[in-house]
């Protein structure tokens, strides 16, 4: 497990070498490129007196209450379409409309519907999060074979029946896929949100950060956005290897 | 043979897709109790269509399909329904998916249990009742989707090529054990294959299907129950050639 991980892992300290090096040997103006040692110091700092954490929180908070919000409807919303052919050529359209917009347009009118700060975030994040969801629970649920189908026929079971014990569980390994997609642009959806309707959060912080033209920090916020992304990615793993552990087993052997 | 009740009757039954081409035409067929029978054909012949009607699956365009003098509308718990492929859920292990028929009616009690691992006894996998169907070999997998077809005791087995894509040892060790599980049981079975030796291997009675019709319908009196020697008897070497001559005339005449 590790040794797999030490190649990547040499590359990073290399990378980060050159780049001190580089910084310190030319002379580079921290406000233009800050050294990773700055960056270091001023995220420990941040972490160890305690400044970043309310904003880590509230990010943390905006990306899974967001994702949560837009996966379950886009699921929801999935299903029903890929069940009801009517449905589907009915709200298709527009359906595909909302997603063409750029969601963080539609950033201004939200503060003036839910107000500046989380609630505009957390719906912009939910709508980031729905078209994946959506779109890979309508392919999933096509996915259970025809002869699986007369199956499910053959032992006389009904519409609901049929979609909850197969057409869902056959689809899963899709709607995971879409789950995948939709936590990390959850986190884009989250920080870039705060840009434009929060005082608070990493990507508010970024505004202030530029505002004082302090680069240092803003590169500190860019590593802990980033540990946060790979976090949440790396649980969303587990979880899906837990949820398909059945096809998994399958696969190994 | 002929006193004994028809189970599944085919009368005068039609089939015509959406586009007005016919698949089977004016088909007349019965099989008894506890009878054994093979439809062999080409692709394209009609026998997988046959097998749906006699199954509910589709309905007949006119004519009448009946199980026990009644008329099938749909399908039936009455059959235990084998696919091209085992059509196992993935993401149930083997127990489950033999309980299958059962869960989807009612809570499964401990004695559906009971009855689920003595058919994987009887199928061979006992031992891997626990397994996904990932981890299973072709065969096994077949043989757990017999299983699950016979879960329920149904009086009759209806067979869509199922054991087509198995080396051919692996196919002749399924063969048997299907032979000795529907002699137990008394089931019914309409099987579809395409491999002529196989067909009369395992039937009382090959029917072969050329363009929607009946070409043939030959008995197939070889004694039971029949060991591995019986495929070398110059007997069944017999009864395949008179079916492949009737498969081969039938074609000639088309062509």
């Amino acid at each position: 497990m590790i040794g797999r991980h030490l190649p990547s892992l040499a590359l990073l300290l290399v990378l980060l070498a050159g780049w001190e090096a580089i910084v310190r040997l030319a002379g580079i103006s921290a406000l233009v490129v800050p050294a990773p040692s700055a960056v270091a110091t001023v995220l420990w700092d941040g972490l160890t007196v305690g400044f970043l954490w309310p904003h880590i929180w509230i990010t943390a908070a905006e990306t899974l209450m967001g994702f949560g919000l837009g996966c379950v409807v886009g699921f929801v919303c999935g299903v029903a379409l890929g069940e009801s052919e009517r449905l589907r050529h009915l709200l298709w359209p527009y359906v595909l409309a909302t997603q063409v917009v750029p969601k963080l347009a539609l950033g201004p009118i939200f503060i003036i519907w839910f107000g500046f700060g989380m609630t505009s975030t957390v719906v912009i994040t939910a709508l980031i999060c729905f078209f994946p969801l959506l779109e890979n629970t309508m392919t999933g649920l096509q996915a259970a074979s025809p002869e699986k189908r007369d199956l499910f026929r053959m032992l006389g079971a009904g519409r609901w029946q049929t979609l909850v014990r197969l057409k869902i569980p056959s689809g899963l390994p899709v709607v995971m896929a879409g789950v995948r997609v939709a936590i990390v642009l959850a986190l884009v959806g989250a920080v870039v949100g705060e840009f434009i309707g929060s005082g608070k959060g990493l990507g508010a912080s970024i505004i202030a950060a530029q505002g004082m033209m302090d680069s240092t920090l803003m590169f500190a916020l860019f590593v802990a956005i980033t540990a946060m992304g790979l976090l949440f990615y790396q649980l969303t793993l587990l979880f899906e290897r837990w949820l398909l552990r059945g096809w998994l087993k399958g696969k190994v052997s | 043979m002929s006193i004994e009740p028809a189970f599944l009757s085919v009368q005068g039954v039609s089939y015509t897709y959406d586009d007005g081409s016919d698949v089977l035409s004016e088909i007349d067929w019965t099989i008894p109790a506890g009878g054994f029978y093979s439809l062999v054909g080409r692709s394209g012949c009609g026998k997988t269509t046959l097998l749906k009607l006699a199954a509910g699956l589709l309905q007949p365009t006119s004519g009448q399909v009946r199980i026990e003098a009644q008329t099938v509308a749909g399908p039936s718990q009455k059959i235990g329904f084998v696919f091209q492929t085992p059509a196992l859920l993935e993401w149930l292990p083997v127990l489950d998916n033999v309980l299958l028929p059962i869960s989807l009616h009612r809570r499964v009690q401990p004695e559906d249990r009971a009855s689920a691992l003595e058919l994987l006894d009887l199928v061979g996998i006992g031992d891997l009742a626990g397994r996904y169907p990932g981890q299973l070999s072709g065969g096994q997998q077949s043989r757990a989707a017999l299983a699950r077809a016979l879960i329920g005791s149904p009086p009759a087995l209806l067979m869509d090529e199922p054991f087509a894509a198995l080396d051919a040892i692996t196919r002749e060790e399924l063969q048997d054990d299907l032979l000795r599980l529907v002699a137990l049981r008394r089931t019914t079975v309409l099987f579809v294959t395409h491999d002529i030796a196989e067909a009369v291997y395992l039937s009382d009675r090959v029917a072969v299907m050329d363009r929607g019709r009946i070409a043939l319908a030959a008995a197939i009196d070889l004694p039971r129950p029949r060991g591995g020697d019986c495929r070398y008897d110059p007997q069944f070497a017999g009864h395949c050639q008179r079916i492949r001559s009737a498969m081969a005339q039938a074609q000639a005449v088309a062509a």
